[in-house]
């Protein structure tokens, strides 16, 4: 091939394409959105908790969401219903109810019946505004507690129910990891109204933000926490304060606060707060805890469960793994070498076949090149690349040299070179054979991207995306690359 | 490739298919005997029946494994090449959950430990089928719309669904269970085998010339595809054996099989089918 040629085939808008997203990929791999030449060749590649240390746990909401009608005003059944079940019971739409607290379909629909109200379909899980606040506090607590590299995720199916959230954890083992999510605590304030009896206040997501334990007024040896409640929070509180008569009578109704149905705090509201409480919303709250040494020490633990305790719904964990450094190290290893051998050996068969380096180099290279644009844009979407996704990259290698095989043989139909315009046809049939093969494999991937449950979203996403790049930019440059070679 | 040669010229379409319909009907036996036995076609690993899965590299013997781990539901000890160990424990109850990972992390520190709980597995199983489900109709509406004609497109149905049910049952005869690992790679075995049918059926009916030489040509381009591919899943199978990555190593082993019977499938009841078709008058 003289410089002519070379020059007019780079010109050639499908070779300049790949030639483009090949220089980009390198770019988001290395340079995107920093250079950092100490991780060597993986670049800013992110990886999952299977190649590298840590931990993931899967939680599962001890809550369902109900389908039901009623001939009752929708607030007295609600109210009604949440006292028969001894739970929270919210209002998602006209016909949905989130019901805060676990019960099988069987034991619930006599509940629901005895309220006036029929169980029209049950799914266990939390509407997916729930699901966000949950979110939103495990994320809180992972970054209070200095964790940085950690991801939440619900997995909301297609009913906008969500029955899972899964929490992944870098650089932490798998006891630690329970430690900082597994004893999830549900926070609640109480107001004692007669007797023993309390109501509900608020639950810890009215909390949003909490202070470290301080003396109040400063050096008088009186300890507590401050903590800031939102403003639905405030007006819950005050809304309670004033119904039940702990403005005005505060040493009979003293405030409880709960960590899993445990009292851990009990105390009556100040003389001060109960007379501002009375003419308004009070966000920023002091919790009072002792004299001294002591009531230093109950405030360190109060401030404890003020930040940890605050998920509206029970969970508890539905699976839950880990890996060590050593061996996620160990098996990125592996898989790199496992993705070069494939494509060495890849090599060597096609050699073996067409016993022609001037089609074998373009092959490979452009079999490679398919891999690099995958890696620039898992880079790019910082796509956390796990041992399923790697799965895939290399399955992804496998069809891209199947179809790269068609394309030459339909070109070099009975071994001989053709003319451009039979060429031209030739590589249209190529690619109209590639083009269904190419659909089928990616409508066998679709359900699995759309599925929210499981690790193999990332492997089928990866396989789509590998099938689109083979199709629209890779094979069809291959079929121009490999004219001119023939051709000369 | 010259290795050996396709012609079946002098065979019938009824002798062509005789060999895959016989053990297409063995799998259905063996997938159905299966079922009845564990509820699934092929058993189902941890992933979908729940318990706890350990990886740890070490030079204990098994033996000296199942004492330590005596206290737990130890169900079975795998031993890999290079001192690798697969430990499978049941479900437990989160306490002696929390006791037996304590005890990995004091004495195995490198380990690699994954927990499915019960219904967690049964939700994963659930949809695992309905993702199998929906990739195969999907799979047929395509091949369906592209070729247009029943029986060539039923011929590549039949042989991707033949694959699938004969790789299943070779799962269950070699031992690999159902996992999410394994699901993907039948997944992925629709979309590999579906690639040397739609090959085979646009060169018969698509392209001027002898039934024979055409049948002959695709069969050329479709043994190198099947070929390569099956050289790249047996150096990912090699690696991931020896480097103990064992979901890696599932793939690749589910991936081979359903190579191995792709071209069973292919060169023989897929071309049977449409030589019959041919013979009869379709096509051209």
């Amino acid at each position: 091939m003289n410089a002519r040629e070379l020059k007019a085939l780079l010109k050639d808008w499908r070779v300049a394409m790949l030639i483009i997203l090949v220089a980009a990929s390198v770019a988001a791999i290395y340079f995107y959105p920093s250079f950092n030449p100490q991780k060597g060749v993986e670049g800013n590649i992110q990886f999952g908790l299977d190649l590298q240390q840590g931990a993931w746990l899967q939680l599962e909401f001890r809550a369902e969401v109900i389908g039901f009608t009623t001939d009752r005003p929708l607030d007295e059944f609600v109210t009604d219903l949440s006292k028969k079940l001894d739970t929270e019971v919210q209002v998602i739409d006209e016909n949905h109810l989130e019901v805060r607290k676990y019960y099988t379909q069987e034991d619930l629909t006599p509940l629901v019946e005895s309220a006036g109200g029929k169980v029209t379909s049950y799914q266990q899980g939390v509407s997916r505004a729930t699901a966000d606040v949950v979110k939103r506090i495990l994320e809180n607590k992972i970054n209070t507690l200095g964790t940085k590299d950690a991801k939440v995720n619900t997995l909301t199916g297609l009913n906008n129910v969500a029955r899972y959230i899964r929490v992944e954890l870098a650089g932490v083992d798998m006891n630690q990891a329970q430690a900082i999510v597994g004893k999830q605590g549900k926070f609640e304030i109480r107001i004692q109204t007669t007797g023993n009896q309390t109501e509900h206040v608020l639950y810890g997501d009215s909390i949003t933000s909490v202070q470290n334990p301080s003396q109040a007024p400063p050096g008088s040896n009186t300890w507590g926490v401050g903590f800031t409640l939102n403003e639905a929070g405030a007006s819950a509180f005050r809304a309670a304060a004033i119904q039940y008569g702990a403005t005005i009578d505060p040493e009979n109704h003293h405030l409880q606060m709960l960590l899993d149905n445990r009292t851990v705090y009990s105390a009556p509201l100040s003389k001060d707060l109960a007379g501002k409480v009375q003419t308004e919303n009070i966000r920023q709250l002091f919790a009072s805890t002792g004299q001294g040494k002591y009531g230093m020490q109950q405030a360190t633990n109060l401030e404890i469960h003020l930040r940890s305790g605050a998920l509206p719904v029970d969970v508890n964990v539905a699976g839950s793994g880990s890996v060590s450094a050593t061996l996620g190290e160990h098996f990125k290893q592996m898989s790199l070498l496992a993705g070069i051998l494939a494509l060495i050996t890849v090599g060597f068969v096609i050699y073996y076949r067409y016993r022609e380096p001037s089609i074998v180099l373009p092959m490979v290279m452009i079999n490679a090149s398919e891999i690099i644009i995958l890696l620039g844009f898992i880079s790019l979407i910082r796509f956390q690349m796990d041992l399923p996704t790697i799965a895939g990259l290399i399955a992804v290698l496998g069809t891209g040299i199947d179809q790269l095989v068609v394309i030459t043989d339909e070109i070099l139909h009975e071994g001989k070179v053709p003319s451009p315009s039979l060429y031209l046809k030739r590589l249209a049939r190529a690619l109209s054979i590639i083009v269904v093969a190419a659909g089928t494999v990616v409508i066998a991937m679709v359900p699995l991207a759309l599925m929210d449950l499981s690790t193999l979203k990332g492997f089928a996403i990866i396989t789509i995306m590998g099938v689109l790049v083979g199709v629209l930019v890779t094979r069809p440059a291959y079929g121009r690359i490999i004219m001119a070679m023939l051709s000369k | 490739m010259g290795l050996f040669t396709y012609n079946i010229e002098k065979y019938s379409p009824l002798h062509l298919v005789i060999i895959p319909s016989v053990l297409l009907v063995i799998s259905l036996i063996l997938l159905s005997l299966n079922t009845a036995a564990t509820g699934m076609p092929v058993t189902p690993g941890i992933d979908f029946s729940g318990g706890t899965a350990v990886t740890l590299v070490t030079s204990d013997s098994k033996e000296q494994l199942m004492t330590t781990f005596a206290g737990y539901p130890l169900i079975d000890v795998g031993e890999g090449v290079n001192r690798g160990k697969f430990l499978k424990f049941a479900t437990m109850d989160d306490a002696q959950y929390k006791s037996l990972t304590t005890v990995i992390n004091q004495k195995y520190p490198d380990a690699k430990v994954d927990q499915i709980g019960e219904s967690f597995g049964k939700t994963l199983q659930s949809q695992a089928v309905i993702a199998l489900i929906f990739s195969f109709i999907g799979m047929s509406i395509v091949v369906f719309i592209s070729f247009r004609t029943f029986v060539p497109s039923f011929a590549v149905v039949l042989s991707a669904f033949a694959d699938m049910a004969m790789t299943a049952a070779a799962m269950n005869i070699v031992g690999i269970q159902l996992s999410l690992g394994t699901t993907a790679a039948l997944l992925m075995l629709i979309g590999y085998s579906v690639d040397s049918d739609i090959l085979l059926t646009n060169r018969v009916l698509k392209r001027q010339g002898k039934l024979n030489e055409k049948l002959q040509g695709a069969f050329r381009t479709g043994i190198i595809m099947t070929t390569t591919t099956i050289a790249a899943v047996i150096a990912m199978l090699l690696v991931s054996w020896f480097g103990q990555v064992q979901i890696i190593m599932e793939i690749s082993a589910v991936l081979l099989i359903g190579l191995i019977v792709d071209i069973l499938n292919t060169w023989l009841t897929n071309a049977g089918i449409l030589k019959w078709y041919v013979q009869k008058g379709g096509g051209r």
